[in-house]
């Protein structure tokens, strides 16, 4: 075996970093899913699982796995029956009739009951009990074999049923099954240990309708008939290790394509879209030889399918040795705009397959290592396709991406580390969300997050050089391989997963080179640098003497100290200087190589070897500085603010050849508005050799200098003449030549440049009525009968333009918008949009771009003034049905309606459809959009900002988003945007006034009143239990108050200085609770039996409880516990029997509804109430206490282990033997 | 009876230009028809064994006899011309004689019958003469199909062509702003017509017929029509594929990168 990352890394335990160790007491080595039946019209699917597994410590007496949704109907171990618990505290994340309602609370609660069923941490919603006669089979490690059956019925997330609604059989309409989520959520249409780092082989079956295809991972090994010849059984079987999240599942009537260059490559594709996919896919190969060149390494899998679908979850899902695509991608050779994103989903989904399919992580904080990889690798496709200026450009939009968000938010943290003893500071206590967990996390973090992983492995390639780089990853990628071929036993398969260590280790190994500090600075913490730069000459010691100032103490920003490159562009060429960036140093000197004197008209040479005549005059005659770079290289992450001249700024664009830098200075130049920045733009314009990304933003860039010297500006609208001499015919300059989009570069300047005119404005800030008369005449004449490609883009764009042109009505005493005062150049602009908007119907374009263009125009109008501000044709657009786009537009129109006219109506129809729009993308795109686009803020006052919102929301994230991580968490952003951090200010004041906290066995004023002025307060009335019971238990509600109160009080420890609603942990002693908590649990059970009777009718994925579960994990499963002896103690306990003995009696046939109605009404003792708080808020201080106390407990529990039985557990436990 | 039909068409058709006065020669021509067709009265009533008849039952019977022929000739055209024909063929006759209730089977018998007597034809008459002043160009003389006493073929000019002398319109510009509000009127007369036919939204609540827009119809498979190119844009794509951008009016083509990367960068 060659020396690997990972064996050295056991020994190396001390850095905190090892070699995978599983949380599980087991091993899983295979698993068949079985589905024998998918209905499409009652979208439900029926089917089993089998888990093969070994135990790997002697005293195995529960398995825990992940599901949700599923209804499982039978467990057995080595076909014994097994009693199973299923909990899923994320269903209902707080209490439903707690009134908490700040964000702080949730967040905990939520990281506390997504920990509570984390795979990683060896837990799981579907706990198993081994059955007593396998003790001693387990106990000698032998083999089990888990057989769940299970069901699900209309599944909110993890599959998604697509079912027109048109004539004719399924397989005719068109209907499709797909499954998909957010990170590891497979659990959601499986049992499985739904872990990355949970490796085994796979034998997939589907039973389906004879007319559909299944297509999932692996090699099809064969396709059995039914009997009746009315279904097809497909059967996979997937040899290389994988982990249950990298499974996948499509079914529908699917055209199939095998792909003409590799024949193992297979693409699918829904009904009359083939010559779509055919030419979509047709550049897939090139892909694959590229990344099989760089890696030297071939794809692992034997086959490779990609499937494209409608209404997808997200454009681009790879899982092992396939992926899933939205079926928009697919484009024909008409449509040019589509081609490079679609390549590029493309591309990106086969990184992943190397990196994130075949190699999996080992934990969540090894994520970055996969993202990093599988995005930098994506980069070098981009660069060897599309070139050097286009990957530059992209670097450059990624890093100044990352940098605005990190500045805004205050961090990405790519490799936070938990659980590491004391931890002083949370590593995202900027953020209103836990990165402790995937699902937990903003998808816009985890976008950045994504977006900062493969730009610091473009810094680690910076340093190493890339020839190292792709070694380390062949290194990876062929360790991984070998394991793959192994058996089970040789317990090689770990090396299949990666690490952070053993990347670094790696890299280390492979490349000789100490990369500590840069991890430390990019990966271990968060933050980027924020440089100022500014300089002077002086003369007299030819030195040029730079001053980078860094900002550091904004959030979001770190300190940088190490090397820095500076590149100066001199008379005599061009020059690097690296500075060592100090802690205290901020002036640095560089001499100059030229003297300043420039009589010989010398050719200036540029960086590139290049050597150029420049027009000189412009110069301070005094200094042989043309241009000045800071870090020209991208190889910090960084936002620059430089000072030069805009001299300097204009040669820059001209002359220097990095497009990066050209992009910079024309960033700059915005602030210069002359006419020699308008000359430099105008010529860089023109030159067809430059980058035509940099043309463009040129365009924008003249527009503005354009309106800044609109009180000088001579000669005809910026960049008309320019158009005409481009684009128009030579004898009739006012029409356009008929379209001819063979040179990209010029047909995407023509898309541009009429949008960037269009926000020219005149003297009177209107838009000047000749540029609009030339857009008009654009639209006029377009003739795209000679073209061999579409042209629905470019008419889209010059809707745009026609929006950008629109100024502010000027009304008179606010008068109602009619048609009879439309301003006439309105006119025509509706007119336009009219006709398009009509045509579309008749016409439709490609992806309904003219249709979006066209609402979007309209809302601009609306909003100026034009017309009257309406929503109602923007809903009828957004209504299911339309295509997704348009459906997208129409719904950023009603949400930027909701915003302006304060709808409280069009916020109740969003907010209705976020709950109930059946394409997962859009209820997504809703949250978002309006998180982008509130319709006010935490600080505002606002007529929308009510209790009933609050609670709306606080119930969507609570429990309404159970079944899509990424909504949920979604709805968390939207909260936190509106409401902040705390108790809504909109909220009344709650009513009890006195709370108490049975911990510290105190009652204070409620905080949430008087944050500032109660300082006395907290010693006012304490009568422990007397208090306690009066106020927690007198009705339902109190016990919620009193939690509230038990997180809120900590707050006054503090000093009472702290919001109320920013709770800090406080230390307590674990004696404390437990001698508390006895009397307090009785009265309590009396309540909770007799609302549990109440709640009887709740549904199965209602209400779940995380601190209930917490409780089942200390108490229920504990050999030698039984059931029976359950029974008793609750007699004893909790007098009122009778709806406990009813469910005590489960009938074995009986699905889990049963169940999962008990664990509605599972309530539980104050006792891990307390213990639940503790683990939210207090785990970071008092972790060893902590952790210590909650072994404490348990023994204390194995003593005497039904205390603190609650009614919920003790008939959640499921028995063979009672169903007797 | 049935070979006088068409001189008896064309007599009808003559009679509505007809004047009054009798030294026309166009009227001396209808007259000599309208003669013929008394003969044919005549000789019908002789073998039906009247001896004589009264003047004014003969003019009764003719003028019957020739409304009737009109009829069937009016009929006849129509009935060609409803089939996109402008020769009536035998098969109109016979529809038109069945549509008039006539026993079409008894025809050939009677027209066979031993007493039947023969009528010389009509006497060469002159042509009715159109004004010099309206004549356009060479009347084409009748082809030797054609009996001499069937009517001339009218000026070439209404069936053959006009040669106009204008300079047609080649200026681009022209052209150009020709085919941009053709198809501009093309296009809104369509979607007015396809508004005022169906369901219509719009953007001002008091006024829904100056910008109206088709209301929106959510599709059942929407990504189809997103997505699959149209029929036009197809059939456009072909064309262009085998042309394959020819030459344009007015333009010197474009040099053609299709490359995007052009300016040189460090790496």
């Amino acid at each position: 075996m060659p020396p690997t990352g990972l064996e050295p890394a056991r020994m190396n335990r001390k850095k905190g970093d090892k070699g995978f160790e599983s949380p599980r007491p087991y091993k899983l080595t295979h698993q068949v899913v079985c589905i024998n039946n998918i209905n499409f019209q009652r979208k439900s699917v029926v089917g089993f699982v089998e888990l093969t597994i070994f135990p790997t410590v002697a005293n195995l007496n529960r398995i825990k796995l992940n599901s949700k949704q599923c209804r499982i109907y039978r467990v057995r171990i080595n076909d014994l029956e097994a009693a199973f618990i299923y909990n899923d505290p994320t269903l209902e994340v707080c209490h439903n009739e707690s009134k908490q309602r700040n964000l702080n609370y949730f967040s905990n609660a939520y990281a506390a009951a997504v920990s509570a069923v984390d795979p990683d941490a060896g837990n799981g919603e579907l706990c198993i009990k081994v059955p007593s006669e396998l003790w001693k089979h387990v106990d000698e490690l032998k083999v089990l074999k888990i057989h769940i059956n299970f069901s699900l019925d209309q599944p909110k997330g993890g599959l998604h049923f697509v079912v027109p609604s048109v004539e004719g059989s399924m397989a005719e309409r068109g209907a499709h099954v797909f499954s998909c989520g957010y990170q590891n959520s497979t659990r959601f249409w499986f049992p499985c240990v739904d872990s990355y780092s949970e490796l085994c082989t796979w034998k997939l079956e589907f039973t389906v309708d004879a007319a559909m295809v299944a297509v999932s991972n692996g090699d099809l090994v064969e396709t059995v008939y039914t009997h009746d010849m009315r279904k097809k059984t497909f059967h996979y079987m997937l040899t290389i290790p994988t982990s249950a999240s990298n499974i996948a599942l499509a079914i529908g009537p699917f055209e199939i394509l095998v792909d003409p260059y590799m024949h193992e490559v297979t693409h699918f594709c829904l009904p009359q879209l083939l010559p779509l996919l055919k030419h979509t896919t047709s550049y897939l190969h090139e892909v694959f030889e590229f990344y099989e060149e760089i890696l030297t390494c071939r794809y692992p899998y034997s086959c490779f399918k990609t499937v494209f679908i409608d209404e997808a979850y997200v454009e681009v899902a790879a899982y092992a040795s396939m992926s899933i695509f939205s079926t928009n991608l697919l484009h024909s050779a008409m449509i040019i705009d589509e081609t490079p994103l679609t390549r590029r989903c493309l591309a990106q989904s086969l990184a992943q397959q190397f990196f994130g399919c075949f190699i999996s992580r080992m934990s969540w904080s090894d994520e970055w290592v996969l993202k990093g990889i599988s995005g930098y690798i994506y980069g070098l496709w981009m660069k060897k396709t599309f070139g050097v200026n286009e990957y530059r450009h992209w670097i450059k939009e990624e890093l100044d991406k990352i940098v605005a968000y990190e500045l805004k938010t205050g961090g990405v943290l790519l490799h936070p580390i938990f659980g590491g003893g004391k931890e002083k500071d949370n590593p995202a206590s900027h953020l209103y969300f836990s990165i402790k967990h995937p699902h937990t996390l903003s998808w816009e973090y985890y976008t950045m997050f994504q977006c900062k992983a493969h730009l610091v492995m473009r810094l680690i390639e910076n340093r190493i050089s890339m020839e190292f780089m792709l070694q380390v990853f062949n290194k990876l990628l062929s360790l991984a391989s070998t394991a793959s071929s192994q058996k089970f036993q040789s317990h090689m398969w770990s090396q299949m997963l990666v690490s952070t260590f053993g990347f670094l280790k790696s890299i280390s190994n492979v490349s000789g080179k100490d990369i500590q500090p840069l991890i430390k600075q990019w990966v271990d913490q968060s933050g980027v640098v924020k440089f100022y730069g500014s300089f002077a000459f002086n003369r007299k010691r030819n030195v040029l003497e730079l001053e980078i100032k860094q900002d550091y103490t904004s959030p979001g920003t770190q300190k940088y100290v190490g090397p820095l490159k500076v590149t100066v562009q001199e008379l005599d060429g061009s020059f690097n200087h690296t500075l060592q960036i100090e802690e205290n140093s901020l002036k640095h000197d560089i001499p100059c190589h030229s003297k300043s004197r420039r009589n010989k008209k010398k050719k200036i040479p540029l960086m590139n070897g290049e050597e150029v005549d420049m027009d000189l005059s412009a110069m301070d005659a005094d200094s042989p500085l043309l241009w000045i770079r800071i870090d020209p290289d991208m190889s910090v992450l960084r936002k620059v603010g430089f000072e030069q001249a805009d001299f300097m700024w204009q040669y820059q664009l001209r002359y220097e050849r990095d497009v990066v830098a050209q992009q910079e200075s024309i960033l700059a130049l915005e602030k210069f508005p002359t006419p020699a920045s308008r000359l430099a733009l105008t010529d860089i314009l023109e030159q067809e050799q430059c980058f035509y990304r940099v043309r463009m933003s040129a365009c924008f860039c003249l527009a503005k200098i354009a309106n800044s010297m609109v009180s000088t500006w001579t000669g005809p609208p910026a960049m008309k003449s320019l158009f005409t001499r481009m684009f128009c015919c030579k004898t009739c300059p006012n029409i356009v030549k008929t379209n001819n989009f063979m040179s990209f570069q010029s047909y995407f300047l023509q898309k541009t440049m009429p949008v960037a005119m269009a926000l020219l404005r005149d003297v009177h800030n209107l838009c000047p009525k000749e540029v609009l008369t030339f857009i008009l005449d654009l639209i006029k004449y377009n003739d795209n009968r000679k073209n061999k490609f579409s042209d629905n883009y470019y008419r889209a764009e010059m809707i745009d333009a026609l929006a950008n042109s629109v100024t502010p009505a000027v009304s008179v005493n606010n008068e109602v918008r009619t048609l009879d005062n439309l301003n006439p150049d309105v006119r025509l602009i509706l007119e336009e949009i009219t006709r398009f908007l009509n045509m579309e119907k008749l016409l439709p374009s490609y992806r309904h771009t003219i249709t979006v263009s066209c609402l979007r125009a309209i809302r601009v109008l609306q909003k100026n003034g034009h017309v009257p501000s309406d929503p109602t044709l923007f809903k009828s657009y957004a209504e299911y049905g339309h295509f997704v786009d348009i459906r997208i537009a129409a719904l950023e129109a009603v949400v930027d309606y909701t915003k302006v006219d304060r709808s409280y109506e069009e916020l109740q129809w969003l907010l209705n459809m976020i709950q109930n729009d059946p394409v997962p993308y859009v209820r997504h795109k809703i949250l978002h959009m309006l998180t982008k686009n509130p319709p006010f803020t935490k600080n505002m006052e606002s007529p929308l900002c009510n209790e009933a919102l609050v609670d709306q929301l606080w119930k969507l994230m609570n429990s309404g988003t159970s079944h899509d991580w990424r909504l949920r968490c979604g709805a968390v952003d939207l909260y936190f945007t509106l409401f902040g951090l705390s108790r809504p200010s909109c909220l009344p004041l709650p009513e009890l006034g006195l709370v108490l906290n049975l911990k510290e066995k105190k009652a204070v004023l409620n905080p949430t009143i008087i944050p500032e002025a109660i300082t006395g307060n907290q010693e006012t009335a304490i009568n422990p239990s007397g208090h306690a019971q009066l106020v927690g238990f007198q009705n339902p509600e109190g016990d919620h108050l009193a939690k509230e109160a038990s997180c809120n009080i900590s707050a006054h420890q503090q000093g009472v200085k702290r919001k109320s609603d920013t709770p800090l942990g406080s230390p307590l002693e674990p004696g404390q609770i437990l001698e508390k908590n006895e009397d307090s649990s009785k009265v309590k059970l009396k309540i909770r039996f007799s609302s549990s009777q109440e709640e009887e009718e709740v549904d199965m994925d209602t209400v779940h409880d995380s601190q209930a579960f917490i409780f089942h994990h200390l108490n229920m499963l504990e050999r030698p516990s039984t059931p029976g002896i359950h029974l008793g103690v609750f007699n004893l306990e909790g007098k009122e029997q009778s709806p406990l003995e009813m469910s005590m009696h489960p009938v074995a046939t009986a699905p889990l509804s049963v169940f999962s109605k008990e664990s509605t009404s599972s309530k539980h003792s104050d006792h891990h109430h307390h213990h639940h708080h503790e683990h939210k808020k207090k785990k970071k201080k008092h972790k060893h206490k902590h952790k210590h106390k909650h072994k404490h407990e348990s023994k204390e529990k194995d003593k005497e282990p039904f205390t603190y039985s609650s009614p919920a557990s003790g008939r959640s436990i499921r028995s063979p033997s009672l169903s007797d | 009876m049935a070979d006088t039909t068409a001189s008896a068409g064309a007599g009808s058709s003559g009679m509505r230009s007809g004047s009054k006065q009798s030294t026309n020669p166009a009227d001396n021509y209808h007259l000599a028809r309208r003669r013929t067709l008394q003969v044919v009265v005549s000789s019908l009533l002789t073998e039906a064994g009247f001896e004589s008849a009264e003047k004014a039952s003969v003019e009764t019977l003719t003028e019957m006899l020739q409304s009737y022929i009109s009829e069937i000739g009016r009929s006849a055209k129509s009935y060609c011309e409803h089939t996109a024909r402008t020769q009536p063929t035998l098969s109109d006759i016979v529809v038109t004689l069945v549509e008039m209730g006539f026993n079409v089977d008894t025809l050939p018998a009677y027209a066979k019958r031993s007493q039947r007597m023969v009528i010389t034809a009509p006497p060469v008459t002159n042509q009715p003469v159109t004004p010099k002043a309206l004549t356009a160009g060479q009347n084409r003389p009748h082809p030797p199909h054609i009996p001499s006493h069937f009517p001339e073929f009218p000026d070439p000019h209404t069936y053959i062509k006009t040669p106009t002398y204008r300079e047609p319109v080649s200026d681009y510009q022209v052209l150009r702003e020709k085919a941009a509000s053709q198809r501009r009127d093309v296009e809104r007369a369509l979607t007015r017509f396809m508004a005022k036919t169906g369901e219509t939204q719009s953007l001002f609540k008091d006024d829904v017929s100056t910008f109206p827009l088709i209301a929106a119809r959510p599709f059942t498979i929407p990504y189809l029509t997103a997505l699959l190119p149209s029929e036009l844009e197809m059939q456009q794509m072909e064309e262009t594929d085998s042309s394959e951008q020819e030459e344009q009016t007015d333009t010197e083509n474009l040099p053609l990168h299709i490359s995007t990367a052009h300016t040189e960068t460090r790496s």
